[in-house]
């Protein structure tokens, strides 16, 4: 699988502080990539320097495998924090001016501005649109080429419970098509339902990078019967066993994620013990992500 | 070349302060022209005369071929009013991120240039066509005796006004991107244009050096015309030398205006 875009040793420095710290890694083709990280971690300035907006310090990186030049980022669409458009232009004008720079042509003008659902008020200027139609406006505009890669940083910001759940909808979709996007978000929750790959970033340092469930080689296990005291001295006869923790009376068990449940529930029964409650908890994204950022730091 | 023409397009069509501020500058243009008569004649009427020989009313500022050197050297004033749309349109785009999200977008920084640079021979040469045939008109109505050789005379002080214009524009381009800030910006330039410069150049003795500075350059493009009506001599034809050394203001500013975009993170 040829890879995207590919950084190596991407730094940035902004006088004394390092906002970006050797960066190397590479995104593959047809991957939902999140990119991960508190605030401050290095996201924007990261996707900026790709997007021939910020000045690397040093390194550099590749689009499509070539040295990067604006016919790459004409087949890019892109979102980099808050929407950017002329304010006193409409929708339609503010689209023909991106649709001008990507030798696009108008002809698609209306279909993006249906599938983000601004269509009704392409006509209004764009300063009078609300945070959640400037965001949809801005993915109008990143979809408006029909392009192989989309980057969005944020994309969900300031829009409310509907339309993240719509915005989601859109970029699965647009994954199903074969392209790649590359996500950077705060929001793990939304990384984790759209995501195949990701990377996190702490202090402008790349942490981890992988597949979404390369990380999910942990379950944990709730259980709980009668006897909690007997419950627990038998399972410390379970092998395979990560951790094990009491919260209040349901013990939580941490198995790899190899071991079925099945094995676990027949060894209790075998031991003559009733369980009254049996919750798989898979491991969220986010406390993986909360654990990688301790470990790491 | 059409699809930077057609992008600044887009972006003035329906932008209010484009046509709000250009028609200031075509409104104040004719005003200042019409009025040069009537300020005269009350000269006149109050008994001045501009030397012992000429009564002020009887100056042919409007005649061919004198009125090209005239209206070109007084509209140059008021080439501060395009200036403001041009630092607006810049500083503009940095304070909307507008420059960051085209660049992104694939716009070249060479093409974003060439977009203001349109912007800025728009500019020029639609102030150019309207103090072309504001001249043609009033000095067809003024002159006695029309002949065609005095309304071809002088008339290269269109083009050079053209020329003056554009420079003077690229100069105000420059000062908007890299001050970013369009009130500091507009200070600055006029702080430089009014007093810095003229001060600076009003300390040198020599003409010739004093012609090396930018916008004595820009302006010795079209001379002060007004010494020939009291037989002092004035520079009545626009010099190579002048035009060569505007031509390298534009460029080292074009220059200036490449590398700050290279450079910057936008």
């Amino acid at each position: 699988m040829n890879d995207v875009v590919s950084t190596n040793g991407l730094t940035k420095n902004y006088g004394r502080i390092q906002a970006v710290n050797h960066l190397t890694f590479s995104i593959p083709q047809n991957s939902v990539f999140g990119i991960l990280g508190p605030n401050g971690s290095g996201k924007t300035t990261t996707l900026g320097m790709m997007l021939n907006v910020v000045r690397p310090s040093s390194g550099s990186y590749l689009w499509f495998g070539e040295e990067p030049n604006e016919k790459s980022l004409q087949k890019i669409g892109s979102i980099l924090e808050s929407p950017s458009f002329y304010p006193y232009l409409s929708a339609v004008d503010n689209l023909r001016i991106i649709a001008e720079i990507k030798h696009n042509g108008y002809h698609n003008i209306d279909e993006v501005l249906k599938i983000t659902g601004i269509f009704d008020r392409r006509h209004s200027a764009f300063r009078t649109y609300s945070l959640g139609m400037k965001q949809r406006l801005a993915l109008a505009a990143a979809l408006l080429s029909d392009p192989s890669v989309l980057i969005l940083d944020e994309p969900t910001n300031g829009l409310d419970p509907k339309g993240i759940a719509e915005i989601r909808i859109i970029i699965k979709t647009i994954a199903q098509q074969g392209k790649t996007i590359i996500l950077a978000s705060h929001m793990l929750d939304e990384v984790q339902k759209v995501c195949s790959h990701f990377s996190v970033l702490n202090k402008g340092q790349l942490i981890f990078t992988g597949r979404i469930n390369e990380v999910n080689e942990e379950q944990i296990i709730e259980i709980s019967s009668d006897d909690v005291h007997q419950l627990h001295e038998a399972l410390q006869k379970f092998t395979g066993i990560l951790k094990m923790e009491t919260e209040g009376n349901i013990i939580l068990v941490a198995l790899p994620s190899k071991v079925q449940v099945s094995e676990l529930s027949r060894f209790i029964f075998a031991r003559n013990i009733a369980i009254t409650h049996l919750v798989n908890r898979k491991k969220s994204l986010e406390s993986q992500f909360l654990e990688i950022l301790n470990e790491k730091a | 070349m059409r699809r930077i023409i057609h992008i600044e397009l887009i972006k003035i069509r329906s932008n209010a302060t484009f046509w709000i501020l250009t028609s200031l500058h075509a409104g104040i243009i004719l005003l200042v022209l019409l009025s040069i008569k009537f300020f005269l004649r009350s000269l006149s009427l109050e008994g001045h005369m501009i030397s012992r020989i000429a009564d002020p009313a009887a100056i042919p500022v409007y005649q061919f071929p004198d009125i090209w050197q005239n209206i070109a050297y007084i509209a140059a004033y008021l080439k501060f009013i395009l200036a403001i749309y041009v630092i607006i349109s810049i500083t503009n785009e940095l304070a909307y991120n507008t420059l960051r999200q085209n660049i992104m977008n694939g716009l070249s920084i060479k093409d974003f240039i060439g977009s203001k640079l349109v912007l800025v021979f728009l500019l020029s040469l639609a102030s150019t066509v309207f103090l072309f045939f504001s001249g043609l008109v009033i000095g067809i109505l003024n002159t006695p005796e029309l002949r065609l050789h005095d309304m071809i005379k002088y008339s290269g002080f269109i083009p050079a006004y053209f020329l003056l214009l554009t420079a003077y524009l690229i100069f105000a381009l420059m000062i908007g991107l890299w001050i970013k800030r369009t009130g500091l910006a507009m200070g600055l330039l006029f702080l430089y244009t009014l007093f810095v410069e003229p001060l600076v150049v009003f300390r040198i003795g020599s003409e010739w050096v004093k012609g090396l500075f930018p916008l004595k350059a820009f302006n010795n493009l079209v001379h002060m015309p007004f010494g020939k009506y009291i037989l002092r001599e004035i520079q009545d034809y626009v010099a190579v030398k002048d035009i060569l050394i505007v031509l390298f203001y534009c460029a080292l500013f074009l220059y200036f205006i490449y590398l700050l975009l290279r450079r910057r993170d936008l």
